[in-house]
């Protein structure tokens, strides 16, 4: 599971490849708790339907991504 | 009216006139892209102009035009005369607005309206190309290659993004490629991933990612529909991003961004707001036509246009999500023929749109700060505006000048006359040589500054000639000379009238049809030339057309039925002067009344109008080959020389333009004629008036010696002589116009002062002798 909270349980975690699938659950944990920080420092890849849902929730982000390109061209937008 | 809105107002009109001409040049010598560029220019900072005055109707007519003209600088669209019409419309909208805006600091309520009218029509005429089209079509690949200004996305993108692209813009190593990626909704269930897409874009600069349609709550939220927008900027080629985008054409637009376009697009600033407020304004205006229209028994033409409509604008918005729903809606409504379901869609994009404005609107706001501070230099008039009310005090102040300068030639003449000190005379009179000298210069200096070129009066007409020559179905080339050609802006203004009525009369009766010019061995394209010079001291302006020339019998025949002269007279008539007949009142060539020049003026206007500044107009023309009207006037009017003259124990000034000569005559000269005295002066019988009998005042007891003084004056070509008791002086005077209760006194052109303080009543000698 690519995305999940970590071990405290206050914080999401992106970790690794984040597909497609992952846009649901990301979005359950952002609805279950509100103003739950988002670190995705571990996210080697991001895909779109991911990113989606974290320009809708616009969590507190804990960076740079890990994802080279989203954090040069995307993170941008998340400011 | 503050300064910024005087400012707006004049700088307005020079802006409607600038581009009124070179629409007008584009369209009779064809297409030069440093034209359209400058009138769109023009109509973009008259945008400008009318978003600071806060004119938002204006702006919104404005912004439709400036897309059009850009789309013709672009090559996207030809410049057809129907857009040259409508683009010149939309410039006399403007002008009215202008006009309203002067006279109540605002438009008239009904300019929503109108402003919606006239952008629906220019984006009609757009739409072929910018609106229907799907996105990405080839057009636009091939659109943008030219310099012309880029839609208002890419503007708008280009200005937020600013900072990640100018480092590029000013290494300037080549343009640069736009795009606007759309994905379909349902994109993630086909496996696509959009950022997988545009990772691949090659020179990326820019990227920006955001909501189409206004995020949800998350609850609501549906994770798998894709919601985004990715637009960006990139120096990749054109081909390189439309083969990454092949699959997805449908989803996206790529645009050439030309360099020069990226750095002018610091000029441009908030259109898109004002497109907002317009899609915004065309879906209400089919929700209204639809519910006016729901009673209607042929609903299903409207249904269809309004659908039609609002997914255009929607379109034109950058809502092709928007536009599908308002589709799919309009099909509905036409299979159940009614409206409500159209009527539902319309209300839930306009809600949608609503929540989308404030957003772009503040981001607008930020980015157009500064892009209106960088606007590129204009080359810089350096003339001065100056308020007319000023010039005319100077002018009066200057007048006033000459006036207490005669006062001193006065004191000179009692010095000599009543203390007998001659040399004190002369030395007051060498002073007085001094201030006449300065004061006339100084008069003269301030005069110049009323000076005008005639060309403001004459640009009005190359619109005119094309409008009125297209009604009647000729063709005539207009032609000016001498427009640079200067006279004093009371004669330029005065001009507009009688020139307006010349040229009606020379578009309407002087040039012929094409058929008949073709079988008169004529070229079929007329010619009107309005030409314009310098004769001495006086304005010559004509106007002369290659048309069928006036013919005297036909002149004479309808002098005869109007009873214009007496038979007689009019017998003895050479041909020359029977055609100065169209300047009698009651006269007009053409019997039947046309919409062009038969509105009740005649040439009589003209000819009184020219006169009342002093000028003259004459008529010469040559059967078959065409007509001159020529005018001629004072440079200006402001001074006039005049003649002091003693009748029934009063002064009076009489104009000295009217006066060709003053005759003493023996009283063997005189002979009664009738009961009229008169006498022959070079084979012609002047009859004699006395201007005391004329004032109804007593005649003065008959002079000692036998002679008695006449003015010989020529008004409307009738010769009288005036007789006067004596001549006093002849003076420069600066007239002032009768006021207050003697304002409508009949029989007086103003009065001026005397050296001696006293107030003299100047004639107008036309109406004094009729």
């Amino acid at each position: 599971m690519s995305v999940r909270r970590d071990d405290g349980g206050t914080t999401i975690l992106l970790v690794g490849k984040c597909p497609v699938e992952d846009a649901e659950p990301l979005l359950q944990l952002l609805q279950a708790t509100p103003g739950a920080p988002l670190d995705w420092t571990k996210c080697s890849h991001l895909h779109t339907a991911v990113l989606q849902v974290i320009l809708a929730g616009r969590p507190a982000l804990i960076g740079p991504c890990g994802d080279p390109w989203v954090e040069q061209w995307v993170a941008a937008n998340l400011l | 009216m503050n300064a910024l809105h005087e400012q707006f107002i004049a700088e307005a009109r020079e802006l409607i006139h600038q581009a009124t001409d070179d629409l007008i040049a584009v369209e009779r010598e064809g297409f030069a892209p440093e034209r359209i560029d400058r009138v769109f220019r023009a109509f973009h900072t008259l945008k400008g102009s009318a978003g600071v005055v806060e004119l938002p109707a204006m702006g919104v007519t404005l912004h439709a035009a400036e897309d059009l003209l850009a789309a013709i600088h672009a090559g996207k669209l030809e410049a057809s005369p129907a857009i040259i019409d409508q683009a010149l419309a939309c410039l006399d909208q403007v002008a009215r607005w202008v006009d309203d805006f002067e006279a109540g600091a605002s438009l008239p309520p009904h300019a929503g309206e109108e402003a919606r009218a006239m952008a629906g029509a220019l984006r009609h005429l757009l739409s072929p190309t910018e609106t229907e089209a799907p996105a990405g079509s080839d057009r636009e690949v091939s659109a943008t290659a030219t310099a012309g200004a880029p839609p208002a996305w890419v503007s708008r993108l280009i200005e937020s993004q600013r900072r990640q692209i100018t480092g590029h813009i000013d290494d300037a190593r080549g343009d640069l490629v736009a795009f606007s990626y759309e994905p379909d909704r349902g994109c993630f269930f086909n496996g696509d991933d959009p950022l997988q897409l545009i990772r691949q874009v090659p020179g990326l600069l820019a990227l920006q990612v955001d909501a189409r349609e206004p995020w949800p709550a998350l609850a609501e939220l549906d994770p798998f529909a894709c919601n985004l927008r990715l637009q960006g900027i990139a120096t990749g080629r054109h081909a390189e991003l439309a083969n990454i985008f092949r699959l997805v054409p449908d989803q996206v637009r790529i645009v050439d961004v030309p360099l020069a376009a990226a750095r002018r697009d610091q000029e441009r600033d908030a259109g898109e707001s004002d497109a907002a407020g317009l899609v915004r304004a065309v879906l209400a205006e089919q929700r209204q036509v639809l519910l006016v229209a729901d009673q209607d028994e042929d609903i299903s033409g409207r249904l269809g246009a309004a659908a039609r409509a609002a997914a255009n604008a929607l379109r034109y918005g950058l809502r092709p999500d928007l536009a599908e729903d308002i589709e799919r809606a309009g099909v509905a409504a036409l299979s159940a023929r009614s409206a409500a379901a159209l009527l539902s869609a319309l209300e839930q994009a306009l809600a949608a749109l609503v929540g989308d404005a404030p957003a772009g609107d503040s981001g607008l706001a930020v980015a157009s700060g500064p892009a209106r501070a960088q606007e590129p230099e204009r080359p810089a008039s350096r003339a001065l505006r100056v308020d007319e009310v000023k010039i005319d005090a100077l002018v009066n102040l200057a007048g006033e000048l000459i006036v207490a300068k005669n006062g001193i030639a006065h004191l000179a003449k009692r010095l000599q006359d009543e203390v007998g000190d001659h040399d004190l005379a002369r030395a007051v009179r060498r002073e007085h040589d001094t201030i006449e000298r300065l004061a006339g210069e100084m008069h003269a200096a301030i005069l110049q500054l009323r000076m005008v070129p005639v060309a403001q009066v004459f640009r009005s007409f190359p619109r005119l000639v094309r409008d009125m020559s297209q009604r009647l179905e000729k063709k005539v080339r207009l032609v000016t000379h001498g427009e640079t050609t200067e006279s004093d802006k009371a004669v330029v203004d005065r001009l507009f009238e009688p020139l307006l009525h010349l040229v009606r009369n020379a578009l309407d009766h002087g040039i012929e049809s094409p058929e008949q010019r073709r079988s008169a061995g004529k070229d079929e394209g007329a010619t009107i030339t309005m030409q314009a010079s310098r004769v001495g001291d006086r304005l010559v302006v004509e106007v002369v057309d290659d048309g069928r020339g006036i013919d005297p019998a036909i002149v004479r025949r309808r002098a005869r039925e109007r009873g214009i002269i007496a038979d007689d007279e009019l017998a003895a008539l050479p041909d020359e002067q029977v055609i100065d007949l169209i300047f009698s009142a009651g006269f007009s060539t053409v019997a039947e009344v046309s919409d062009i020049s038969g509105r009740g003026v005649g040439m009589d206007v003209v000819r009184a109008t020219v006169e009342r500044i002093g000028g003259r107009a004459s008529v010469m023309s040559r059967l078959g080959a065409g007509t001159t009207v020529r005018l001629d006037l004072p440079m200006n009017i402001a001074v006039s020389r005049i003649m002091v003259v003693e009748a029934g124990g009063q002064m009076f000034g009489i104009p000295m333009d009217a006066v060709t000569e003053t005759v003493r005559l023996g009283r063997e000269r005189i002979s009664r004629i009738k009961n009229n005295d008169g006498f022959v002066l070079r084979d012609r019988v002047v009859p004699i008036c006395s201007l005391a009998e004329l004032m109804k005042l007593p005649a003065a007891p008959t002079p000692a010696a036998d002679t008695r003084l006449v003015l010989v004056t020529e008004i409307s070509g009738k010769v009288t002589a005036l007789e006067v008791d004596a001549i006093q002086d002849r003076l420069e005077v600066v007239l002032k116009p009768l006021q207050g209760l003697l304002a409508n006194a009949r029989g007086y052109a103003g009065t001026t002062l005397l050296g001696d303080g006293r107030v003299l009543l100047v004639l107008d000698l036309k109406e004094v002798l009729q």
